[in-house]
């Protein structure tokens, strides 16, 4: 499923181009709003295994800004900020499909254009021996963490776009 | 026939009364003797377990993930919107407002309940604390927690929200809660051993249909479980424990 471009805030954002791994892209706007995660919280959200949202909760629906039917059918990656490195994903796919537990600290961004920080962990849903989708819970991060990993990403997301 | 139904030792001691009333009407609603186990403590519960002698179970979701899974208990039912929820709290007025003014190398009071250190752990997390940078002080009981906290022999306790709740109000008005956890996915449930498949039917059908009569509402208070019990399938089982397995590390 091919998200539409995102509407232009009425100032004060960036505009970037997001090419996603199912081929599509998307034309985005960010801004320099945090939004604070939530004391106490957890985001739980579940996929197919095309990536595709079957389950949102209460806090994803919040801090997310979409609504639940918004979510529910659209691709995860519907969080994805051009902030991201690709390689900071690099290890997610191919460990799930390992049918093993992946980390990691996530920038995402939300329907308005601002963002918020996550540590992000997917597990794959085992049934009956089958892997039938995945289960991703974000938390609270350590801000120490983000703030090592802030220049970090920059550095990798540079080195990203001097190669293409 | 007789089958021995356990309820997990995390309740407050005035729940002690509904666990018996619910007992008494699921006996005679199902036609099975039920006989109640109340463990004093986690080791009495895994005792207990390890003696085969458990058919019915309502189990915290640390404990019901290894049952499930390891021992091949069904789950059928939980609390209707009853999640466990954990507080971390300290003492009022002692100047630690949040849990990022917890530093590395504090007291933290804690009992056996492995569900409620798995979460404030996560809560912790925003701090820069971890396991290996808190010193444990055990408890048997929330009251012993309580106590140490306002006594400022700990800086912070672990509770689980439903005891924090429970304490008098003298109590908790020597405390503060710095953090309380929201997560409304992880709930206690009610597990069947696998020998009991013949009776489970009519177990399950007089457990979902607590509050069905105008007598149960009472049973239901007593509980603090005012919304009686949903049906709870081997998905929705599934479903929590890997959202468990996400938190523990």
């Amino acid at each position: 499923m091919a998200l539409p471009d995102m509407t232009a805030p009425a100032e004060g954002a960036q505009e970037a181009t997001l090419t996603y791994t199912d081929g599509s892209s998307r034309r985005v706007f960010t801004t320099d709003t945090e939004v604070a995660f939530p004391d106490g919280r957890l985001i739980v959200s579940r996929t197919d295994l095309q990536g595709i949202i079957t389950h949102a909760n209460d806090a994803f629906v919040e801090l997310s800004g979409w609504t639940r039917e918004e979510l529910i059918g659209a691709p995860h990656h519907i969080l994805r900020h051009p902030d991201m490195p690709k390689i900071a994903f690099k290890g997610l796919w191919d460990t799930l499909a390992e049918v093993k537990k992946w980390h990691g600290y996530v920038k995402n961004l939300r329907k308005d254009g601002s963002y918020y920080w996550v540590y992000a962990t997917a597990v794959p849903n085992v049934r009956n021996g089958q892997v039938v989708g995945y289960t991703s819970v974000r938390r609270k991060p350590s801000r120490t963490r983000v703030a090592e990993l802030i220049p970090v990403y920059r550095d990798w997301l540079a080195q990203e776009k001097a190669a293409t | 026939m007789k089958l021995n139904f356990l309820v997990a030792p995390d309740f407050a001691p005035e729940r002690f009364a509904g666990w018996h009333m619910l007992n008494t009407v699921l006996q005679r609603r199902s036609g099975i003797h039920l006989h109640l186990l109340t463990p004093a403590d986690a080791t009495e519960q895994t005792q207990l377990l390890a003696q085969q002698q458990v058919d019915l179970i309502y189990a915290n979701p640390f404990d019901a993930t290894d049952m499930i899974q390891s021992q091949g208990f069904v789950p059928f039912a939980r609390p209707r919107q009853h999640y466990d929820e954990m507080v971390i709290s300290t003492a009022a007025g002692n100047g630690l407002l949040k849990v990022e003014d917890l530093k590395p190398g504090c007291r933290i009071a804690i009992t056996p309940n492995k569900d409620v250190k798995l979460i404030g752990l996560r809560l912790l997390e925003p701090a820069d604390l971890n396991d290996t940078l808190i010193e444990w002080v055990p408890v048997e009981s929330y009251q012993a927690a309580a106590r140490l906290v306002i006594k400022g022999e700990v800086q912070a306790a672990f509770f689980l929200a439903d005891a924090y709740a429970s304490l008098t109000r003298l109590t908790r008005n020597q405390l503060q809660v710095l953090m309380e956890s929201r997560i409304s996915d992880i709930s206690h449930v009610v597990l069947a051993h696998p020998r009991m498949d013949a009776e489970l039917p009519r177990i399950s059908e007089a457990l979902l249909g607590m509050g069905s009569q105008p007598s149960d509402a009472a049973v239901l208070d007593a509980l603090g479980l005012a919304r009686g019990f949903e049906s709870m399938s081997r998905e929705d089982a599934d479903f929590m424990i890997d959202l468990m397995d996400t938190l523990l590390d």
